[in-house]
């Protein structure tokens, strides 16, 4: 034997997986990394002083209106979630269970294609129909009802969040459907259990990984969403993505801004991770 | 019969262009242990999901305990399935899995625990009640399975082939807990199999079902001795079947002689207008047959084929001299004496006592 196989082998591995970790390093870990760093600089004169100081921090969470946001932010992006999971919900069920292989295949593909085009265009497509004399007035309108103020209001943001997240939600909930066993429902109607029941009983213990994550995905593209709250929701009061525009306008404050980035940050690791474990708890065998 | 429990009547299941259930007409008493069997798309499994209500019949009655139950919800019915996937819900414990049918019925949490126990017990699985059911062997969950179906104190249970994953060994087991539950709870089984020895163990009758139409009812052994037709003759155990056709002259004594490329044989009389020249085919079990090395006055000579050792007994495959195959079947040491390896002929005959005369036309 020449040369031991196993070292040539790893050598090659490598060489595939090395332009990846680099990348990683460099565009994610490192940026992340200098975010942090930044949230313990200074500011002085307009200008950022590289320095290790907790005044960005202590600012930050001393300040009511951070935390008004922080809460406004966590409160709109759970609702979304909800929301999205709860009117996703039907829809899924029933091309998960009532439509044919068929007709779910191209369901989801119709699903697809709001992605084709940017959120933010489908966003100010809104503006049209939810302004003061927007269509959805202008319809209410004819039987004597409204104006209603439905845009610069939460009512707006949730709306922009839902044209983020519901279809996504929707096809997580037909997916993770899709894939029950069928004569698990049908069992627990032989064993006496009533069709609404069913949804309870048997369909959710089963969907619960998937529907978890869909609810998940909704909360974090809502958590970090911009465009919804800005163009939908007036920006006032701010949720945390717009407060860190605000701040980096304002004066050059980085570090403050990086401080509301590290918050968000920490509470989606946060999150995630206890949704995850919640979503695949399987039961203790005793 | 006393009052039947069951009673299915002119039942037609049809999808859109496939009849699965053809004009079925069956009754079943209270207490019966019912097989229904056949091949693979024979309509088995489709009778038994009308009687869970999980299909609805196209036409006809599915009447159970004196009721039409054609519109009754599967819910609402007290006809509990055992599944051949078994159907455990993965996320609940053995004993979570066997209280289901009492939880949907509103029992007290602390009273259907208790019945959860004995049933598991009962079946002798109580160590594992708390265990998650996705630990449990196939054997385990089998029973799981049953006490899940039967904690409700069903009339009627109903099972669809669910012995068919499980090891050989465990079937035999397993059927023996079938027979004993059975007997002891006097709740009518009707239990769906394609396999014949499950059936014939443990059934007080057995339907045999052929392209949706019922092609016999009878208890095992009658089945086995006298199949109806050409169908439950070849589906049923390891039959010779003969044809031919009736011969001009018959023996007398309640003997017809029918004539076959093998040779004329006798066979037991029917009822039926045997007019000469018609066909007639008979059926000979291959465990009827003698075998001998020496010729014998109508004694089919023949050269073995192949055999097949299944244990104490051996099935050998032969061929006569216009090609017909015929098999037997014999006790391993009886054969022995025959010397089968060194090849060379045999001689078959029967008794006409042991051909079983097929009806005319079937």
């Amino acid at each position: 034997m020449a040369s031991d196989p196993k070292s040539r082998l790893d050598l090659y591995a490598l060489s595939f997986r090395l332009p990846i970790l680099v990348w990683q390093a460099l565009f994610f870990v490192g940026p992340l990394a200098f975010m942090l760093a930044m949230s313990f600089f200074d500011v002085k004169n307009y200008r950022m002083v590289e320095t290790f100081e907790l005044k960005a921090w202590e600012r930050m969470l001393t300040r009511g209106y951070v935390w008004d946001s922080y809460f406004l932010t966590l409160g709109r992006a759970a609702l979304a979630a909800l929301v999205a999971s709860l009117v996703a919900f039907p829809a899924a069920w029933l091309l998960a269970f009532r439509a044919s292989e068929t007709q779910r295949r191209w369901a989801i593909f119709l699903l697809v294609i709001p992605f084709f085009t940017s959120y933010l265009v489908r966003t100010f497509s809104w503006l049209v129909i939810l302004a003061e004399s927007g269509v959805v007035n202008a319809g209410l309108g004819a039987f004597g009802l409204g104006p209603y103020t439905m845009l610069n209001t939460g009512f707006g943001t949730l709306v922009g969040y839902l044209t983020l997240v519901l279809p996504l939600v929707l096809i997580l909930q037909t997916v993770t459907l899709a894939h029950i066993d069928p004569r698990l429902p049908a069992a627990a109607r032989n064993l006496g259990c009533p069709p609404g029941r069913v949804i309870w009983e048997v369909v959710l213990p089963l969907a619960k990984t998937g529907l978890v994550v869909a609810a998940l995905f909704a909360f974090i593209l809502s958590f970090g969403d911009f465009v919804a709250p800005y163009y939908l929701g007036g920006s006032k009061p701010p949720t945390l993505p717009i407060l860190i525009i605000d701040t980096t306008k304002s004066g050059q404050q980085w570090p403050r801004a990086a401080v509301v980035a590290v918050m968000m940050m920490l509470t989606l690791f946060a999150i995630a991770f206890a949704s995850i474990a919640f979503a695949y708890r399987k039961r203790a065998s005793k | 019969m006393s009052e039947p429990l069951v009673t299915l009547r002119d039942v037609v299941k049809r999808y859109d262009d496939f009849t699965a259930v053809k004009r079925m007409n069956l009754e079943i008493g209270a207490g019966e242990f019912v097989a229904i069997m056949g091949p693979s798309g024979c309509g088995k499994t489709t009778t038994l999901r009308m009687l869970a209500g999980l299909e609805a019949p196209t036409e006809g009655e599915v009447v159970i305990d004196g009721r039409v139950m054609n519109d009754v919800p599967v819910h609402e019915r007290d006809t509990p399935l055992v599944w051949q996937s078994l159907a455990l819900f993965p996320f609940l414990n053995a004993r979570e899995n066997v209280e289901f049918g009492l939880k949907m019925r509103a029992v007290a949490p602390g009273a259907r625990r208790k019945k959860a126990l004995e049933w598991l017990d009962r079946l002798g699985i109580a160590e594992f009640a708390e265990r998650n059911v996705e630990t449990l062997s196939g054997g385990q969950r089998q029973r799981v399975a049953l006490a899940r179906s039967l904690i409700t104190e069903p009339r009627l249970l109903l099972l669809d082939e669910p012995l068919s994953a499980l090891d050989a060994h465990l079937v035999i087991r397993m059927q023996g807990v079938l027979t004993r539950l059975q007997r002891e709870l006097g709740i009518t089984f009707v239990h769906v199999t394609h396999s014949q020895s499950e059936a014939f163990a443990m059934a007080d009758r057995v339907v045999i079902m052929s392209r949706g139409e019922i092609a016999q009812v009878g208890a095992p052994r009658d089945i086995y001795r006298a199949p109806a037709n050409r169908f439950v003759a070849e589906f049923v155990g390891r039959n010779n079947i003969i044809a031919g056709t009736v011969a001009p002259v018959g023996p007398g004594f309640g003997l017809l002689r029918v004539d076959t490329p093998l040779g004329p044989f006798d066979v037991v009389a029917d009822d039926a207008p045997r007019p000469p020249g018609e066909a007639a085919v008979f059926v000979v079990g291959a465990d009827r047959v003698e075998i001998g090395r020496e010729p014998r006055p109508g004694a089919v000579p023949c050269t073995l084929i192949s055999e097949e050792f299944i244990g104490s007994v051996v099935t050998l495959f032969l061929e006569a001299p216009d090609g017909t195959e015929l098999k037997v079947q014999a006790q391993e040491r009886a054969l022995a004496a025959l010397d089968a390896g060194s090849g060379g002929a045999f001689h078959l005959s029967w008794s006409p006592q042991e051909a079983h005369l097929l009806p005319p036309g079937a």
